[in-house]
């Protein structure tokens, strides 16, 4: 009756292998693949992808979706950079309200849901255009402009290993507690996997709701912060159609769309493929304009593969 | 008076419950004793249901009041059920099949040690004991959804005392369990009532209620018929206050008219749990499969519908080696399911009558692609009186039909393709006795028109009342085949619990 190793943790097995096949295509074809540097960049990017994908599993966990996250981190990026104006002065403050932008629409998205019982695909649907219309409406050109300190973040390195990174990691230990240690956690996957049976036990649905929407946001909204970050002024291009690889890496990872099943580990494996998959290409030398076609032929390829293994 | 002096435990008093219109409850009150046994009956759609998500806070009642543990309360919550001692097993069992044991048990009441972190330890421990005060020992960590269901029921119970339940509603427990599990069932119902908790019991299965319940309450049509306590009614006393009128003959008499084989199973293993399985089905037969839970009874009938692939063996119809890919295979030959989960694999409960029954034989009825409603119409008012399905009209949605109906709506389904032999699982689960009583002339009506029928139950009285031969599995074998005559339940059950097999002759 009980499943094996392999069986239970098949998924994960599977993502992790398919990034070892990428690792030894690109080991194969460039030296410049296998270096720290390189290697340290893919980190550092996916922790780009991860921040936003980390909220979304979560959003996915209980059976719900969110597909604003693209049009938020746009949004954020544009508004920290303004309220930045490049002045030091202002980094915590612009910091603070960004995170607090995020928070108010992750509350928002919920209130929607909890309240009006409208289904989370409408509600973060409209969002979607709701925050795009709002960026594009500040700017379509490069606004604002972030401050030097706050630039110079993005190359710093503690011990060796840059920043982002640093935060990237604990940022994935403490989603692991989140789900696997804490009641909040498990009322997570008791609302993906059975709706009612949750209710029934007394679990107030609501009040999860009202926090995985909000994390969900704040973690694009910290996205935006990343990316700022990197670029230094506020480009209301950053964003565009993020949240599908957002949603394909947390699928990739082995979240189920129907809630209830998945795991940090997993999505993590979902992003770092989808990453170097990126860094591949460009090393490669193959044009960006294939990087659609590719991530979804191993999305399929990484998805078809489950479902032979469940057979 | 004082509140304490009060000798029940629970009190519902003047509940009224309406759905847009349609009254589910009206005036109903009936008192709990504390310690006992109060078996609830009545057919579906009785308002059995209703009452009890009522009373576990899953409904508000438009009016009436509850008074547990002497406090009067307008209408309950679901936590403020909980917490003040009320818990409900429920028919469809309340887990979440992706969690673990010990996670299930004490879902939404965590054992925390700070910060709301859930102190795992604890919960292993806590629900280990509980498990072993049943006297189940099992990993923890197994999730529930690859337990057996005679398992995960326990689970719910354990998950019931951890909550320090006073009143536990049991929603049909023995539905889904055979023999010895229920006998099990029993002896844990028997003890706690000794340690004072009171237990309201809601069975179809009369013998149950007369086995362990102190007392009775009958409800029919939203209403309350009386409470009694059990030794002052008798079992046709009982029917009759349930159902309004006497079941003289339960099992209508055979017609007997035996043919030749149509279905010949020849050693047919599986990889589920089947094991060179063999029998003849012959034309305007019934044949019973009997076994408990799990002994591969379910699995016989996917494997024979072409829903599981057989590893080695054939299947013959009318003499002709066949092979089914899947059950469209199946279908085109004849052959059609009525499934044992009427709500996930019979029926489109979102659908409307109408176009649950038509479905099978959607390309026989229509034009060039298009359905002809006029057609559908004729089809759904000829089965409506054929079986007696009491319905608003063909457009009505089936989840708002009562189980009995909806079993009916079932087997008019399977009925459209004109198949040859039809395997029944589990025909009348969930169904109350009137519409027991016109399930079982409806099998009689087919098998006497020489359809022949594999009829898989978990009640051994339909077993022995309705089948010409009687097979019983274990453990994915054929263990004994009986005649209905030369045998009986305890002779079945011993065939299929203890490790004897029938000498063949």
């Amino acid at each position: 009756m009980k499943r094996s190793f392999f069986q239970k943790h098949a998924i994960i097995l599977i993502v992790y292998a398919l990034i070892l096949v990428l690792v030894v295509i690109g080991a194969f074809n460039s030296e410049h693949f296998l270096t720290l540097r390189n290697l340290t960049n893919v980190m550092r990017q996916a922790a780009y992808l991860g921040t936003a994908a980390l909220g979304e599993m979560m959003v996915i966990l209980i059976a719900g979706i969110d597909l604003s996250v693209g049009s938020l981190v746009k949004l954020c990026v544009l508004v920290s950079a303004i309220l930045m104006d490049g002045d030091p002065d202002n980094v915590w403050m612009a910091v603070s309200l960004t995170l607090g932008l995020g928070l108010s629409v992750g509350l928002i998205h919920a209130f929607l849901i909890n309240e009006l019982n409208m289904s989370p695909f409408v509600v973060t649907f409209a969002s979607l255009f709701i925050l795009k219309g709002i960026s594009l409406s500040i700017t379509t050109k490069p606004i604002g402009r972030a401050s030097r300190d706050f630039l110079m973040l993005y190359s710093e390195k503690i011990a060796g290993i840059y920043v982002i990174i640093f935060f990237f990691i604990i940022l994935i230990l403490m989603m692991m507690f989140l789900l696997n240690k804490t009641i909040f956690g498990k009322h997570i996957y008791a609302i993906g996997g059975n709706l009612s049976v949750a209710q029934l036990s007394g679990i107030s649905v609501k009040r999860v709701r009202y926090g995985v929407y909000s994390l969900c946001s704040v973690l694009a909204a910290a996205t935006g912060l990343l990316w700022l970050m990197r670029m230094g002024v506020g480009d209301p291009v950053i964003g565009n159609g993020l949240e599908l690889n957002v949603i394909i890496a947390v699928v990739i990872g082995g979240t189920s769309l129907f809630g209830g099943r998945g795991t940090v580990i997993g999505v993590l494996g979902g992003v770092l493929l989808l990453t170097f998959t990126d860094n591949l290409l460009v090393i490669l030398g193959v044009s960006q304009f294939y990087s659609g076609l590719i991530k979804g032929l191993i999305f399929v390829a990484a998805v078809s593969l489950y479902k032979m293994e469940n057979r | 008076m004082r509140e304490s002096q009060n000798p029940y435990i629970l009190e519902m008093r003047n509940i009224f419950k309406s759905f847009g219109g349609v009254n589910a409850l009206r005036d109903v009150s009936f008192q709990c004793r504390p310690g006992t046994v109060h078996a609830l009956v009545g057919e579906n759609g009785a308002g059995k249901s209703t009452l009890i998500k009522i009373l576990a806070g899953a409904l508000l009642p438009d009016s009436g009041e509850i008074i547990f543990k002497g406090q009067k309360h307008q209408s309950f919550s679901t936590r403020k059920a909980l917490n003040s001692g009320i818990s409900v097993i429920y028919q469809e069992l309340a887990l979440v099949s992706q969690m673990t044991v010990a996670e299930n048990i004490f879902l939404g009441r965590e054992p925390r040690k700070y910060f709301g972190i859930v102190d795992k330890k604890r919960l292993k421990i806590e629900a280990k004991k509980l498990l072993k005060q049943l006297g189940f020992e099992v990993d923890m960590d197994m999730e529930v959804g690859e337990m057996t269901v005679a398992y995960q029921q326990m689970v719910e119970i354990a998950k019931a005392l951890s909550k320090n339940a006073d009143l536990i509603i049991m929603d049909e427990p023995s539905a889904i369990l055979a023999g010895h599990e229920l006998d099990q069932l029993f002896l844990i119902i028997e003890s706690l009532k000794k340690r004072g908790v009171t237990i309201i019991y809601i069975s179809h299965r009369l013998e149950e209620v007369f086995r362990i319940a102190n007392e009775v309450t009958i409800l029919k049509d939203g209403q309350l018929v009386g409470t009694k306590p059990i030794k002052d009614l008798s079992r046709g006393e009982l029917v009759k206050m349930m159902v309004g009128r006497t079941l003289e003959e339960v099992f209508p008499v055979s017609f007997n008219q035996l043919g030749n084989p149509v279905l010949q199973v020849e050693e047919i293993s599986t990889k589920t749990i089947l094991n060179q399985v063999s029998f003849n089905l012959r034309e305007g037969e019934i044949l019973g499969v009997a076994g408990m839970v799990g002994s591969g009874r379910t699995e016989l009938a996917r494997a024979i519908f072409g829903a599981d692939p057989l590893t080695s063996g054939t299947i013959k119809i009318k003499g002709q080696d066949v092979v089914f890919k899947n059950p469209a295979d199946a279908i085109r030959s004849k052959i059609s399911l009525v499934p044992e989960d009427r709500k996930n694999h019979g029926l489109f409960t979102k659908l409307s009558i109408l176009n649950n029954i038509t479905l099978p034989i959607l390309s026989k009825i229509s034009r060039w692609g298009f359905t002809d409603k006029k057609k559908e119409n004729e089809i759904v008012e000829r089965e409506r009186q054929i079986h007696s399905i009491d319905m608003t009209s063909g457009n009505q949605e089936v989840q708002y039909l009562s189980g009995g109906n909806q079993q009916k709506v079932v087997l008019s389904k399977s009925l459209q393709t004109i198949p040859e032999v039809i395997i029944m699982d589990e025909p009348t689960r969930g169904v109350d006795v009137g519409a027991k009583f016109e399930i079982y002339q409806l099998i009689r009506q087919l098998n006497k028109d020489g359809i022949a029928i594999l009829m898989i139950s978990s009640e051994l009285p339909e077993i022995l009342g309705l089948s010409d031969r009687i097979l019983v599995m274990r453990e994915g074998k054929i263990v004994a085949e009986l005649t209905p005559n030369e045998t009986n339940e305890e002779m079945i059950i011993e065939f299929a619990t203890t490790n004897t097999q029938q000498s063949v002759p």
